[in-house]
């Protein structure tokens, strides 16, 4: 019997060692890429894709922290380049093997973080807002509206530190990205009066109990909530009048990748108008790039939630690395309004 | 007694209800909490998802290599100590047990990367393995040594008498004796390891995905009935190892 | 004897030095690092991780972890003890009703804490179940508060809780019990002045078991917590992802480690050779 298992077990293994194509790990956001993609990859390029997803930067960080964590691939929002690249895990992207890197929106061709392009390529945006049931009236316009008793219990705000900052922060009149002591301890004081109107911090999870009812509004990124929408037509979105953060999460190589050279022909894959088109299209998200939108049905592209008119975008900021000073008062605040 | 008995069953349903009704609704043809209907749609979905065949194939061979080897060591371990006390041994053991699984976890992350700047690994089923036979082995040391208390040490001595030698003397005097609890602990350490979420998140590279941290991912993701069709699963499954294994322990002990 | 005893014991010394105790050693030293810039680690040594935790904010968590494991024990004894006490007494269905008890436990940690998360919801059965009823009309807030996190754990670790009571129930003298009842002591009378007196080691083994699990949980309280509140486990897990502190989720390792010491000191110092 033990020896059966065992042999199975070998023969298992062998079998996987058996494929002698290259092989390309890609780490990604769950639902940020079209189902085909990937093996319309692996069919011109003559080898193997591993594609794993994730659902936070931290979960993706925690993994990849290790530099032999075996990923080769891995799509950080901006504001974590700089400490990657501050951990050395980062490789320096070549741009002779990326022919399509031209395709970019002008804005991402020299982005704040990145300002070369030298270490990420941005991918996708991401924004946070405010996800309701239409059957708020009047429904939520503004970040302030979040505050309001009618709400009590119904509500969800994001379960992560620089949303909850940045929407108190905005309802303040202030930027996201504030270092400043005196304004982050006015957010903190925001979020602290909110916090019994709340039901709970919730990510992604709180999609479903959009949809069911049981939440009538809540803090959402606007891909997640575009799927919520896509679920029930009772659902709405809206990017608040105080302004809001806008998060583009890039492509980036890993220093410890043994494929930098595939890596490489993936991201200018990636780069793609039909490519890039095709995979905001599936994911119903919002594309970095310029000659994919083009491509994008009339319709779709659009879409106030995924590509908001130039009126609402410019109310984006975009978030940025934080100081490690104020990266740990943060902490701190965070800490404070989570045991408040 | 009576109103014992009902305490009793009160704690049972307790108990059992809810993965019951879980169980119950993975058959549910809707999505919903709302009775609908027989059908297997959500099973049909859980097998026709690769990354969840995989994460189970790997949490097995894990769980399966986790076990034999912490078994083995750990059951030589509990003889060794069961002959004459180690204090530093043992209570290292203990700490470990007692660790909190955060803690195990992030020290072994620290660990593994701090060997990583010298040695050219990678994170992976490997590293998943040697975590779990780390803290599966006070386990086994544990439910053996158990077993081991109730055995005679004169029985050895006896054989060491008769001209065994002591390798002998545990092969065929000791070990017969204690096998029933050698296999209980064998049971523990794979459903331990079978079981690990938060140690393993943390040492897992590329290939080596869990069951538990693919289903973690998917309840982060809200309640889907697919996941109550692999809890089904995994309580039909490991309960019919339970019933396999105590059977083979009714066997009376030497 | 004693060279097979060492090559005996050498593999799990191995195990324990490489895997165990040398990793913490890394934590300790961690924990005299400062935070890099941008996350990770850097030098000189410094003790100012442990400067920090001296402060209100986290003995508040602290408190809070306590309170929660706390609570949690206390339920998993309150169930706990007539289940073991049941069990001790049905005779040859003993091994029955002990398995009954285990069998949740072989279970997936996660899928006991799924199960809470598919009753409890606003959705659940049990607001359903109600509002079908018509005892409600807006469902109750089940989720994502701390009684939800202590009924989360209290499922969780209640076998841990049923079998060491149950083991000393078992080995309890059934002519004391007797003796009492021939000297007219009521039945609360003779539990409360003998069978209790008597389980103590293994109320405070069943407690601790319970206990030190609780006290550094973190999955639960995110699960069903809804990330309203921290307990320890949230704090470690946060400082090595979300703030990329190293050094102080070091400090704070170690700091519920050394609490969880000084607990198995207090506690079962007595009792410890009954374990190993």
């Amino acid at each position: 019997m033990k020896r059966r298992v065992f042999l199975g077990t070998a023969a298992g293994l062998a079998s996987c060692v058996q494929d002698r194509r290259p092989r390309l790990n890609v780490f990604n956001w769950s639902a940020y890429i079209d189902p085909q993609t990937v093996p319309n990859f692996e069919h011109e390029f003559g080898c193997r894709v591993r594609y794993g997803i994730y659902e936070s930067n931290e979960e993706m960080l925690a993994r990849v922290m290790s530099g032999n964590s075996g990923w080769d691939i891995v799509f950080p929002t901006d504001y974590l380049v700089k400490p990657m690249l501050a951990n050395a895990l980062l490789a320096e992207i070549q741009h002779a093997e990326l022919a399509n890197l031209g395709n970019l929106e002008p804005a991402f061709q020299k982005p704040a973080w990145d300002s070369q392009l030298q270490w990420s390529i941005p991918y996708m945006v991401t924004a946070a807002g405010i996800a309701y049931n239409r059957k708020l009236v009047p429904p939520p316009a503004a970040w302030s509206d979040l505050w309001s008793a009618r709400l009590s219990n119904r509500i969800t705000m994001l379960d992560d530190p620089f949303d909850v900052m940045g929407a108190c922060l905005k309802k303040l009149g202030l930027s996201v990205n504030s270092t400043n002591p005196a304004q982050l301890r006015a957010a903190q004081h925001e979020a602290v009066m909110q916090k019994p109107l709340l039901r709970a911090y919730l990510n992604a999870e709180v999609r479903d109990q959009l949809v069911s009812g049981d939440v009538l509004a809540a803090q959402m990124w606007n891909t997640t909530a575009q799927q919520a929408m896509d679920a029930s037509p009772e659902i709405s979105f809206v990017f608040p009048r105080e302004g809001y953060a806008v998060y583009p999460d890039c492509m980036v190589i890993l220093r410890e990748s043994r494929h930098q050279e595939l890596a490489h022909r993936f991201l200018d894959f990636m780069l793609r108008p039909q490519v890039a088109a095709a995979n905001a299209l599936a994911a119903r998200t919002t594309s970095t790039n310029a000659a994919a939108r083009m491509l994008l049905p009339e319709g779709f592209r659009n879409n106030p939630t995924l590509y908001p008119p130039p009126e609402v975008f410019v109310r984006g900021e975009w978030a940025d690395t934080l100081s490690p000073a104020a990266q740990r008062l943060r902490d701190r605040i965070w800490t404070e309004i989570k045991s408040a | 007694m009576k109103s014992l008995s009902l305490y009793a069953v009160f704690a049972y349903m307790f108990l059992h209800v809810p993965l019951l009704i879980l169980a119950a609704f993975s058959f549910n043809s809707s999505r919903f909490t709302v009775w609908e209907g027989f059908s297997l749609r959500w099973y049909r979905a859980a097998f026709a998802d690769a990354q969840l065949g995989e994460a189970a194939w790997n949490s097995l061979v894990i769980a399966v290599a986790a076990t034999v080897v912490s078994t083995v060591i750990g059951t030589f371990c509990a003889y060794g100590l069961w002959k004459r006390s180690a204090p530093v041994l043992a209570g290292s053991l203990y700490l470990s047990l007692v660790t909190p699984e955060i803690v195990t976890g992030v020290s072994l992350l620290a660990f593994y990367q701090a060997i990583f700047r010298f040695l050219h690994l990678q994170l992976g089923m490997h590293t998943v393995i040697l975590a779990h036979v780390a803290f599966c082995i006070a386990y086994v040391v544990i439910v053996v040594m158990a077993r081991l208390r109730t055995v005679d040490a004169q029985l050895e001595e006896a054989a060491l008498d008769l001209g065994a030698n002591e390798w002998q003397a545990f092969r065929y005097v000791t070990l017969p004796a204690i096998l029933p609890g050698v296999v209980s602990a064998a049971l523990l350490a794979f459903t331990v390891s079978f079981d690990d979420y938060v140690i393993t998140s943390l040492v897992a590279g590329v290939d080596s995905e869990t069951l538990p941290m693919v289903i973690y991912a998917v309840a982060r993701r809200g309640v889907n009935p697919m996941l109550n069709a692999i809890s089904a699963l995994i309580v039909f499954g490991l309960g019919a190892l339970i019933l396999i294994s105590e059977r083979l322990q009714a066997r009376p002990a030497a | 004897m004693s060279r097979l005893r060492k090559i005996f014991l050498a593999p799990s010394w191995a195990i324990m030095i490489a895997l165990f105790l040398t990793p913490l050693g890394i934590i300790v030293v961690y924990s005299a690092l400062t935070r890099g810039a941008y996350g990770g680690f850097a030098f000189p040594f410094t003790l100012e991780s442990y400067a920090r935790l001296i402060d209100p904010l986290y003995l508040t968590i602290l408190v809070r972890s306590f309170w929660i494991a706390a609570a949690s024990t206390a339920g998993c004894l309150l169930l706990g003890f007539p289940l073991a006490l049941f069990i001790s007494r049905s005779g040859s269905r003993k091994n029955l009703y002990l398995s009954l008890v285990i069998l949740p436990f072989w279970t997936s940690f996660l899928i006991r804490t799924y199960a809470w998360m598919f009753l409890l919801r606003d959705t659940g059965l049990i607001n359903s179940t109600l509002a079908k009823l018509g005892l409600i009309r807006e469902p109750l807030p089940l989720l994502y508060n701390d009684g939800a996190v202590i009924l989360g754990l209290v499922y969780s670790y209640l076998p841990f809780m049923v079998l060491p009571l149950y083991a000393t129930l078992e080995r309890l003298d059934k002519n004391l019990l007797e003796a009492a009842a021939d000297l007219g002591a009521r039945p609360w009378q003779t539990l409360v002045r003998i069978v209790i007196p008597l389980c103590a080691p293994g109320i405070r083994a069943g407690s601790i078991l319970v206990f030190i699990p609780c006290l550094g949980a973190y999955l639960t309280p995110d699960l069903l917590g809804g990330g309203k509140s921290v307990m320890i486990g949230n704090l470690i897990q946060n400082q090595f992802t979300t703030a990329r502190d190293w050094p102080f989720g070091s400090a704070i390792s170690l700091a519920l480690m050394a609490i969880v010491m000084v607990l198995m000191y207090v506690f079962v110092r007595r009792d410890k050779e009954s374990l190993l």
